[in-house]
């Protein structure tokens, strides 16, 4: 661990003072041990306080579409694989550009559940982590500048666990039951909004919600419009969201955001053989189309 | 005009169940209307509103039309290499395969939202689509598709 911290240092501290950037986003220690916050480095004598274990559940890359960390230019940013796959997508849109940004991958293996965590969970293994992590193919994040290794070891799979299982039970369900299943879910959102403010991803500077000309959806305090928000939110990221999971670790009412967005990035995979996040130089799933797409729906 | 969009959509009974149909200009629309000037008779449930292109129906179009109370929405335009822009068609074939697994995962009934292309000559095409639909419409248990209406 104290291994990894100082290599991250020894690399922010390299970046600051050589003026490659003039920024540094990584995580520091939290309010508890089993807790990580992000930090903002600017100078070269703060880069001990950055550090990196498998409490790091955080994708920092949400920060870059705030005005603020813009404003900085260069930046350099500690990123797992997951956490990389949004920058890519970012990169695909335009959004941040390769030169501006120093990436600092850490592999990982892993990151223990906030909600175990603070329950005092510190092992790693398959009953801790998120499932995203379980089915993590990018352990290494695909584009980085640096590379620190993972310290800590594979996690093994007992092939009980299914990850996302509950999109395949939905999946089996009748209309009525995913309604009534989903109408108990979106009935407790309060439209806080935190779900996008907490994705990489969600960087439009006036979202749909926000329109009132015309008002697609209802933004009062009672339940009217819930279902219309979880649902556009999902249609908008639908083909981009990497699934590092922010969304739903964000809403305060625990609302499965995962199943949603995990179920989109099946069906797009499905129909059209793509996975969001992997590959910069490819063109967004809905920028293009093929004239031999799916059509077995349309009479 | 809030009023105007409740009227329109509005069903006032199971027998009775109104149908939106968002169509493009240039196919559907004329071939709706071929089917008109041949006097053709067809299910009245059905409410036409033109855009100028499939890949102007917004999806959000079909949500607004089950919250002010639509039982069936339908969308329509040119077949595949005929849209009048080009690739309106093929942009939004890609995201209403999407859409509307997103809508089947969340609980809609996904009989009750149709998708066709009806090229201007196909005046016997749009008539048969509007009795079917309408007559699987008629079949369906009511109350589904609330979730939006909350
Ligand atoms: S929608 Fe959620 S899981 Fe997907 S990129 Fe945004 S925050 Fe991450
Ligand atoms: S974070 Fe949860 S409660 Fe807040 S708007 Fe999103 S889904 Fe609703
Ligand atoms: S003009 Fe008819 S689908 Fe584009």
């Amino acid at each position: 661990m104290a291994n990894i911290d100082e290599k991250l240092q020894k690399i922010a501290r390299d970046l600051l003072e050589s003026k490659e950037v003039s920024l540094i986003i990584g995580y520091t220690g939290g309010s508890h041990p089993q807790r990580m916050r992000p930090v903002f480095i600017t100078k070269p004598e703060d880069v001990g306080r950055l550090s990196f274990n498998r409490h790091s559940v955080q994708d920092l890359a949400v920060f870059l579409k705030k005005q603020e960390v813009k404003k900085f230019g260069r930046i350099g940013i500690v990123v797992k694989g997951c956490d990389e796959k949004a920058l890519n997508v970012l990169m695909q849109e335009y959004q941040v550009s390769r030169e501006n940004i120093k990436i600092i991958g850490v592999e990982c293996n892993g990151v223990i559940r906030q909600d175990l965590a603070d329950k005092g969970e510190t092992d790693l293994s398959e009953n801790t982590v998120y499932d995203k992590c379980l089915m993590c193919g990018e352990h290494t994040p695909i584009l980085h500048d640096y590379l620190i290794e993972c310290a800590d070891p594979q996690i093994s799979m007992s092939g009980d666990i299914k990850p996302f299982a509950k999109i395949e039970e939905l999946d089996s369900m009748s209309s009525e039951e995913k309604d009534v299943f989903w109408e108990k879910e979106f009935d407790k959102c309060i439209k806080c909004y935190a779900c996008r403010q907490a994705c990489p991803l969600c960087y439009c500077s006036r979202c749909i919600v926000e329109k009132n000309v015309p008002q697609w959806i209802d933004t009062n305090f009672g339940k009217i419009g819930n279902a219309q928000w979880n649902l556009i939110r999902a249609y908008h990221l639908a083909g981009r969201c990497i699934g590092c999971g922010e969304c739903e670790r964000a809403c305060p009412v625990n609302i499965p955001l995962m199943l949603i967005n995990g179920k989109m990035a099946r069906s797009i995979h499905d129909l059209f053989g793509y996975k969001s996040g992997l590959d910069v130089d490819a063109k967004p799933v809905f920028g293009v189309f093929s004239e031999s797409d799916f059509n077995d729906f349309i009479k | 005009m809030e009023d105007k969009k409740e009227e329109l959509a509005k069903t006032s009974g199971d027998n009775d169940p109104r149908i939106i149909a968002f169509v493009c200009n240039w196919c559907t629309y004329s071939g709706a209307d071929l089917a008109g000037t041949s006097r053709m008779k067809y299910a009245d449930n059905v409410r036409v509103i033109k855009l100028p292109c499939s890949g102007r129906i917004d999806p959000m179009f079909i949500v607004e039309a089950f919250k002010k109370g639509a039982k069936g929405v339908l969308i329509s335009g040119c077949h595949p290499g005929d849209c009048h822009y080009i690739s309106g068609n093929y942009h939004s074939r890609r995201k209403y395969a999407i859409f509307r697994n997103l809508l089947g995962f969340l609980g809609v009934d996904l009989n009750r939202v149709e998708f066709s292309w009806v090229s201007a000559s196909e005046g016997n095409k749009w008539v048969h689509i509007i009795n079917e639909f309408t007559d699987k419409i008629k079949s369906l248990k009511n109350g589904s598709n609330d979730i939006f209406k909350k």
